[in-house]
């Protein structure tokens, strides 16, 4: 019967094979776990890069409640060699949205998994499952009165720590580096057993989301943006709430003062005098965000060329450059912060500070306050609003927080993307000594031959930004394999020998940041 | 894209044709059996402005009474009350809206584990229109339908058609301006033949009065839970 039929294979695997493993999926799991259909499988296949659909089309998604029925799952795909892909909640939207890396994996996806299992308010702690969403845990501390502040991403309250952390993605208060606040994972292999890292494999042990390292090997970092187990929970820290908060931005009117804000930045974050992950938004960055549509300014094709960006600037008030920091501590230490920071900026000469006070609620103030102190918010998706179309991937290199390279980086950027008739939407999010250059490359997926263009813009991002020893640190499934070998031979080769060790049929995630036993030869 | 099966309306002949598609009810919509010419209730979420009333106009026309509307709000808990919509279901919704918007409310029906049958990428820009169209066989027909009308209502347009999970390569249809400056015209077709989908409408695609040309993107869906 054709409805029970996706029409999409996995590669290798016959239509009888599927079928059979199909057949066992609903014995384990249930027939409404087991999603087979066009219209059920459609939600999966939005994708924003510059391929069609097709190229990431799911042969059907599983939803799993229990660890033990992940354990059934990994058996049976061993068993007649499907490959599956695992979103948490799957909001990796510039990244690759929901959909497989490979056109034909099943999807598996565990939002129904989405157990807050354990928050301790005194240890300032969390256990979770994969499809809780960072609204749910602001619910339950909000309800709670817990004295606890999350970190997350800008999808925020779609979004949850889980996946958002195994893809090592970032916040925007001082926990805003998420893999480092992680703690304890428990990572079903593909053989079926069930692995705690760190202090999770002690019976008893009541240390597991307190103590990262345990004993011998740390492999934490190694299921990360990786292919080797499917993880079901993960432990990771919350900061306590401070009793002051003071956000705070500084507007700055030309692009070339990147220089002198990044190197004014870096003393005070490696000092934690801004403890949290600063940003510095493009203007364009600021103009999506506060839903500012490109077509408000300009309808001819191309870029949008620097002298309507100068009008925009003077029309809203908005910075070349927009700095989102905060200070928090108790009234005293954020007092004396302050003053460390405002005499700084001051001494430059260069720069207009404005105050949560003097903000009200302006946006993207007011989005950029909420990010930096727990509060979720969907603000940040009018920049799908500032080109439209639906196209969008995230380009993002790492760059040292020095000014110098952070202009090498923005300058180099700019101009490829215009070379494609493309905008500069970028933000930097400043660690204390490396900066995720983030830019979105917007374009309208309605036009192939635009489409064609962002795919040909990206593929010349990757390859000039590595010319110069630059290169991304997440990237979208469309380039996985080869932002891979931008990181050379012998790193790829080991990863092989470990998916070789873990996972000889390759049943999970086959492709994730390039690692495919079926494709890929050592050099 | 198939370049071989690249269907060109260039040389369509003209005559007439603008008059049947626009004035005649559709027969059946999509490839489910008619049910009694039965239109299922429908909500229809849609932003603000002229594309979207002309979206509205035309699902009104097929779904008459069993349509009702509901205004977009932007805001977080606008967006998670309607997940919870979803998930409590049943419901049928139908919608054009922003690409922000579509963007997030997809991704919560999805999550809500809410059925698509339809997620249309449009933009109209100089004097033409150009539409991405991603959707199963529920919708079988609809895109040559729509094609039609967008032929009729004279502006130049491409659409491009993806079926979900099937093995048939893409599909591109295309014809050039051949007449006056266009209207939401197109929207009105979208709203008709999403309200109408698997179903068999009473009612006839409205004709909207000409108007200054609206430029823009959107997002068309039909979602079921």
């Amino acid at each position: 019967m054709s409805e029970e039929k996706s029409g999409v294979l996995p590669r290798g695997v016959t239509q009888e094979q599927f079928d059979a493993a199909v057949n066992k999926f609903r014995v384990l799991l249930g027939e409404e776990n087991v999603l087979v259909k066009a219209e059920q499988l459609l939600p999966y296949n939005k994708i924003m890069m510059s391929v069609e659909n097709a190229t990431h089309a799911p042969s059907a998604a599983l939803t799993a409640t229990t660890v033990e029925q992940v354990q059934g799952i990994v058996k049976i795909c061993n068993q007649h060699r499907i490959p599956i892909w695992t979103i948490s909640t799957g909001r990796n939207f510039g990244y690759g949205s929901a959909a497989p890396v490979q056109r034909g994996q099943v999807i598996l996806d565990l939002k129904k998994m989405n157990k807050i299992i354990k928050i301790d308010p005194e240890m300032c702690t969390a256990l979770v499952e994969p499809g809780v969403t960072f609204q749910q845990l602001y619910d339950y501390i909000q309800e709670n009165n817990l004295p606890l502040m999350l970190s997350f991403s800008a999808p925020s309250a779609i979004a949850g720590p889980l996946g958002n952390t195994m893809d090592r993605g970032v916040g925007y208060t001082p926990y805003g580096e998420h893999f480092m606040m992680q703690c304890g994972m428990e990572v079903v292999l593909a053989n079926g057993d069930v692995y705690r890292t760190g202090m999770g494999g002690v019976k008893g042990s009541n240390t597991w989301q307190i103590f990262k390292w345990g004993y011998g090997p740390t492999l934490d970092g190694m299921f990360t943006q990786s292919n080797y187990g499917i993880t079901t929970k993960m432990g990771f820290w919350l900061m306590p709430k401070p009793p002051v908060f003071k956000p705070f931005e500084v507007i700055f009117e030309n692009e070339e003062d990147i220089v002198e804000i990044v190197d004014l930045l870096r003393p005070l974050r490696m000092s934690g005098t801004i403890p949290n992950s600063v940003v510095i938004a493009s203007t364009l960055w600021e103009a999506g965000s506060a839903h500012l549509r490109r077509s408000n300014y300009l309808t001819e094709p191309g870029h949008t060329p620097d002298s309507v960006i100068k009008q925009m600037q003077k029309d809203t008030g908005m910075g070349a450059w927009n700095l989102y920091a905060a200070l928090y501590g108790t009234q005293e230490q954020v007092d004396a912060n302050w003053k460390i920071v405002s005499d700084a900026f001051k001494k430059l000469g260069k720069g207009r500070i404005v105050t949560q006070e003097e903000a009200g609620h302006k946006q993207p103030f007011k989005y950029r306050a909420e990010l930096m102190s727990g509060v979720p918010n969907l603000q940040e998706f009018g920049l799908y609003n500032w080109r439209g179309g639906g196209g969008s991937m995230w380009f993002a290199p790492v760059s040292e927080a020095r000014g110098s390279e952070c202009k090498k980086q923005a300058t180099l950027a700019k101009r490829i993307l215009h070379k494609y008739g493309l905008d500069y939407v970028a933000e930097f999010i400043v660690a204390p000594r490396d900066m995720h250059h983030v830019i979105d490359v917007l374009y309208n997926r309605s036009d192939a031959e635009e489409t064609k263009r962002a795919d040909a813009c990206f593929n010349e991002l990757l390859d000039e930004f590595e010319k110069e020893g630059y290169a991304v640190y997440r990237v979208n499934t469309r380039f996985q394999e080869r932002v891979a070998r931008s990181y050379g031979p012998v790193k790829r080769d080991l990863e092989h020998a470990i998916k070789r060790a873990l996972d000889p049929n390759n049943i999970l995630a086959p492709g994730r940041s390039g690692i495919d036993l079926d494709t890929y030869q050592k050099s | 894209m198939a370049v071989d099966r690249r269907f060109v309306l260039k040389g369509m002949v003209l005559g007439g044709a603008a008059g049947l598609v626009l004035s005649r009810a559709v027969p059946v919509l999509g490839n489910v059996p008619p049910s009694h010419g039965d239109i299922r209730p429908t909500l229809a979420l849609v932003g603000s402005g002229a594309v979207e009333s002309a979206f509205l106009e035309g699902a009104a026309a097929a779904a008459g009474t069993h349509l009702r509307v509901r205004q977009l709000e932007r805001d977080l808990d606008f967006m998670l009350d309607f997940e919870r919509q979803l998930r409590a279901g049943p419901m049928r919704l139908i919608g054009l809206l922003d690409d922000a918007s579509a963007g997030l409310l997809l991704d919560l029906a999805r999550s809500a584990g809410a059925r698509v049958q339809w997620l249309g990428q449009h933009t109209v820009e100089g004097g033409s229109t150009r539409h991405r169209v991603l959707n199963t066989d529920l919708a079988e027909g609809c895109s040559r339908q729509l094609s039609r009308q967008l032929h009729a209502c004279g502006a130049g347009f491409t659409l491009y058609e993806e079926r979900q999970g099937s093995a048939a390569p893409s599909r591109q249809l295309a014809a050039p301006a051949h007449r006056g400056a266009h209207t939401a015209q197109w929207a009105a077709g979208v709203g008709y033949l999403l309200a109408a989908l698997g179903s068999r409408p009473t009612g006839v695609q409205p004709i909207l009065a000409q108007s200054a040309p609206a430029s823009g993107s959107f997002v068309s869906f039909s979602i079921e839970s």
